[in-house]
């Protein structure tokens, strides 16, 4: 409670104004959606006149706010997987095992002052992490989630997507340059020079697989991988995958070639001179360009949100509407008889416990199984959520793949950087595409 | 003509985004004036030498040249991927001439030995 109240007594007053004002604006959200739920007919109406728009507004408030969690939960895997690879315990305190530091981190970073050095361009010195942030979740417009959850299915959407992803070149520099700092400068002009380069073989890499699907909509070279496993382009384009891999890791900035950070050589490289949140986005940024390539390469070439065999199609064993004034029974009675039921065992086999204790967890225990079985309802009548469970799945385990490499293998030297990207990738780039197209001119189609 | 407005509205929107976090952040921080030297550029705790945006590698440079210049290559190589079932024999010879050309440039910069860093 003392830590509460001393970091109730460092914030400034607009500061107290804003955390009592965080729940007064949860409550009014709240009562928003109670009336939304009232006047639900005048709404949708409205609703269908302006459809395009509040498609567009959803689409992007749910994509803003996403990345929030999930570079929370990729943090949190970096530092727990990383701790366990070390035979170290890693987080362990705030929240259950842990989960809650990088939560703690994120507060930590609002809170901390936000400084401009005095020789610093302020303007630039601002602009560098909106930029960086925004041309990493601008690409996640074209990613497809699921079937029909997608912002927008561009019939360029691959070319858009790489076009995003490049601008992330231009916010480093910016950074660099404005914060007239040397470090800062090596650290901007190295990253781009790394990202630049390996541009080329991950465009180029990609071409391969446009040259098998013929299209370059996202959503549609996903729908192309459906069926068996075997369908998945990764099994045709083996060697595309690889140098796509490997591209897209030097360009997330991940560890092998996290040569823009270098902390044991240029200090923090362009961002040296950031502090506060304008620092926090950078690194926000970075998590969320790791879930979005993993998610990516997933897309691309694992099958998206494809299972990797056709489902069964499963019938619903039970139409709730045609049980009548049963249904009614059913909701009255089931909660308080799966309570009772649930916490018998604590009843019967804790005699230490409170009966009132036992009853509670006995209500937890019927919620959370009331939730599973949702889920698996949920999970066999609606393909999207089981898209979205697979495609989810498959993607952590390529975010699993860059935090094992985190653990794992050493920065390579600048040189070497450079020679393989040039040297190495890009020829095999050239060749894989060239082998596709021969062997489409070869089999006729 | 919705795809360029969802890019432009979801530009905005990711703007807008990080700037209120920045300035919620900025309300709530913790700030003092400090000194002179809080707002010298951290080098390592030695005062700043020389000119900061002075000369650099000209490498830096060239890879930029080379990036442009396939850069714009990979945009011909996916349009020509999308419509290669239409042209087949002629288009896999004439983007070999295409690549061809290219290549030579960079097997020139590679001689030049400018792939290699120094």
């Amino acid at each position: 409670m003392t830590v509460m109240s001393r970091a109730w007594g460092r914030l400034t007053l607009p500061g107290k104004v804003i955390f009592t004002a965080i729940p007064l604006l949860l409550a009014l959200g709240v009562a928003l959606a109670l009336v939304v739920g009232i006047l639900g007919g005048p709404i949708v109406e409205l609703a269908s006149q302006y459809g395009a728009v509040l498609r567009f507004l959803v689409a992007a408030t749910i994509i803003l706010v996403i990345t929030i969690p999930t570079a929370f939960l990729i943090i949190f895997m970096e530092m727990k997987i990383i701790a366990f690879m070390n035979l170290r315990v890693g987080p362990d305190r705030v929240g259950p095992w842990g989960t809650l530091l990088s939560v703690v981190h994120g507060l930590k970073v609002l809170m901390k002052e936000d400084f401009t050095p005095s020789r610093a361009d302020p303007l630039i010195f601002t602009l560098a992490p909106v930029v960086v942030y925004g041309s990493s979740v601008m690409t996640l417009v074209v990613l497809p989630f699921a079937p029909g959850l997608f912002a927008q299915d561009f019939n360029i959407g691959l070319l858009y997507f790489f076009a995003m992803g490049g601008l992330a070149v231009v916010g480093l520099l910016m950074a660099g340059w404005s914060s007239f700092n040397k470090y800062s400068l090596l650290g901007g002009l190295r990253s781009a020079a790394q990202m630049v380069s390996y541009e080329i073989p991950l465009t180029l890499s990609v071409a391969g697989l446009l040259l098998l699907a013929g299209t370059m909509s996202v959503n549609q070279l996903v729908a192309n991988q459906s069926g068996w496993f075997t369908n998945w382009y990764v099994f045709q384009q083996p060697l595309g995958f690889l140098i796509f891999f490997i591209a897209v890791t030097a360009e997330a900035n991940r560890t092998p070639f996290d040569l823009t950070e270098a902390d044991s050589e240029i200090v923090a490289g362009f961002a040296t001179e950031y502090s506060g949140m304008r620092f926090g986005f950078f690194f926000f940024a970075e998590y969320v360009n790791v879930f979005i390539v993993s998610a990516m390469t997933v897309a691309l070439f694992f099958g998206g949100w494809n299972a990797p065999f056709p489902f069964p199609a499963l019938a619903i064993l039970l139409d709730p509407g045609s049980l009548g004034i049963w249904l009614l029974l059913g909701i009255a009675i089931v909660p308080l008889v799966g309570t009772l039921v649930l916490s018998l065992p604590f009843l019967l086999t804790r005699s230490a416990m409170p009966a009132w204790q036992a009853i509670v967890l006995g209500f937890v225990l019927f919620n959370v199984a009331v939730v599973g079985l949702l889920g698996v309802w949920a999970f066999v009548s609606f393909d999207w959520v089981a898209g979205l469970l697979w495609f989810l799945a498959k993607t952590y385990v390529f975010v699993f793949t860059f935090v094992w490499m985190r653990a794992t293998l050493p920065r390579v030297r600048i040189d070497q950087l450079m020679g393989f990207a040039w040297k190495w990738l890009m020829p095999a780039a050239l060749l894989n595409l060239f082998v596709t197209a021969g062997a489409i001119l070869v089999v006729g189609r | 003509m919705t795809a360029v407005w969802y890019v432009v509205g979801f530009a905005f929107a990711a703007v807008s985004f990080v700037f209120v976090t920045i300035g919620a952040a900025w309300l709530i921080s913790h700030r003092n004036r400090g000194d002179v030297h809080k707002g010298v550029p951290y080098e390592s705790g030695i005062d700043t030498y020389g000119d900061t945006h002075g000369r650099f590698g000209l490498s830096f440079y060239i890879y930029a040249l080379l990036f442009v210049a396939f850069d714009i290559e990979v945009i011909f190589i996916y349009l020509w991927a999308i419509v290669f079932r239409d042209l087949m024999a002629t288009g896999f010879v004439s983007m070999v001439v295409f690549v061809a050309i290219l290549l030579l440039g960079l097997a020139y910069a590679w001689r030049k030995g400018v792939l290699t860093w120094r």
